[in-house]
């Protein structure tokens, strides 16, 4: 291949995308920053109605305009893979470029602060209703009390399937531990999509459930409804 | 509780040329594009003449994804997404391959790769 670069092999990377997202001050770019190889990079999220016409042709900011920074590291993954870790931004949760950020996503994970577990209900409901698979990563803060994962789980209602694990957003060590985590979860997911025999079906809880373990796209249509179908057929 | 950002995001002079570039639009004709999406200089495209368009086609000399694009280039995501993919529709840029949600061969390389860092 004729090329003017002499990285010519390994000019052409591919990308892939999980998020990391929860409520307010969980430490969101804190893992961000923990993960990249890059110093994590900023910018605005949002640019509706940013600027709009007035009466002498002049554009001016129009005053709905919200600039939202949003956050996001990289890891290169091999010569060819190059995997980005995206934030939610803070505020503005669930406006559109919570789409933006999320389409076509691996995965999330939403971390959570003990103290304020209520925080991050908008964002599993978010991830739960695009069949996004996610992990739950508990940020140790001082003077958090020290809850039993399955109290937790229970108070935020979560299946079985979905892991809960303790995680330290400050440590690049355990904030990459985190990340694998979170991939093996997407694997184990995935795996189970693909094959039609439901190994571990999500237990049955009150609530009407959506197909949480279904990806956003699905690569073999004809797989995803045989394992419709099995299910329906009663496991 | 009160977020001073956007107020001076505005007030700054540098804020509306980026948007005054896309002329307001918030989609190219071209298409939409993922944010991890990387672009690359086609090969023979000559550089195009505005400053900004430059700006990103020095950049892809090498493959970047929207994102870093915006971040480096110092334009809101919104903006570097429509002007990216303007250059991609008049074939000055090419995106390359991002990964399907579901792709399970590119996870497990993923996770290797990050487990055995
Ligand atoms: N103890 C402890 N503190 C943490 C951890 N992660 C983050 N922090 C601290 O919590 C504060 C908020 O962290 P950020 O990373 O800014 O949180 P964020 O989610 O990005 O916040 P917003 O973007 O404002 O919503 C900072 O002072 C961090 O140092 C953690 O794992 N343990
Ligand atoms: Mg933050």
């Amino acid at each position: 291949m004729a090329s003017g670069t002499d990285n010519a092999p390994q000019a052409r990377p591919v990308s892939a995308k999980v998020v990391v997202s929860g409520g307010f001050g969980v430490g969101k770019t804190t893992f961000v920053s923990a993960v990249s190889e890059i110093a994590p990079l900023r910018t605005e999220a949002k640019m509706t109605s940013a600027a709009s016409e007035v009466d002498d042709g002049t554009l001016v900011a129009s005053k709905t305009s919200t600039t939202v920074a949003m956050d996001f590291g990289k890891i290169t993954v091999d010569q060819g893979l190059v995997l980005y870790v995206f934030g939610t931004p803070g505020q503005d949760r669930f406006g559109f470029m919570w789409n933006d950020i999320t389409a076509g996503a691996l995965g999330a994970l939403i971390l959570v602060d003990t103290r304020r577990l209520d925080e991050c209900f908008n964002a599993i409901d978010f991830f739960e209703q695009r069949n996004v698979p996610f992990i739950i990563g508990l940020n140790q803060f001082d003077g958090a009390p020290h809850h039993d994962t399955e109290d937790i789980r229970e108070a935020l209602d979560l299946p079985k399937y979905v892991p809960i694990i303790r995680t330290d957003a400050r440590s690049s060590d355990g904030a990459l531990d985190t990340l694998v985590q979170l991939l093996s979860h997407i694997l184990t997911t995935l795996a189970q999509n693909a094959t039609p025999v439901a190994a571990a079906a999500p237990a049955p809880v009150a609530a009407p459930e959506p197909q949480r373990a279904a990806p956003v796209v699905t690569n073999d249509m004809r797989s995803a409804a045989m394992s419709a179908l099995a299910a329906e057929r009663g496991q | 509780m009160g977020n001073d950002d956007d107020t001076e995001l505005m007030d700054s002079g540098s804020f509306m040329r980026p948007y005054l570039l896309t002329g307001g639009r918030t989609r190219s004709d071209a298409g939409e594009l993922a944010v991890e999406a990387m672009v690359a200089v086609s090969a023979g495209a000559p550089m195009p003449s505005q400053k900004e368009l430059a700006q990103i086609y020095d950049l892809c000399q090498t493959p970047n994804s929207i994102a870093e694009i915006s971040a480096k280039c110092s334009m809101p995501l919104g903006v570097a997404r429509v002007l990216v993919a303007d250059l991609w529709g008049d074939g000055t840029l090419e995106v390359l391959e991002t990964t399907r949600s579901d792709d399970i061969a590119i996870v497990r390389r993923l996770l290797d790769g990050i487990r055995n860092r």
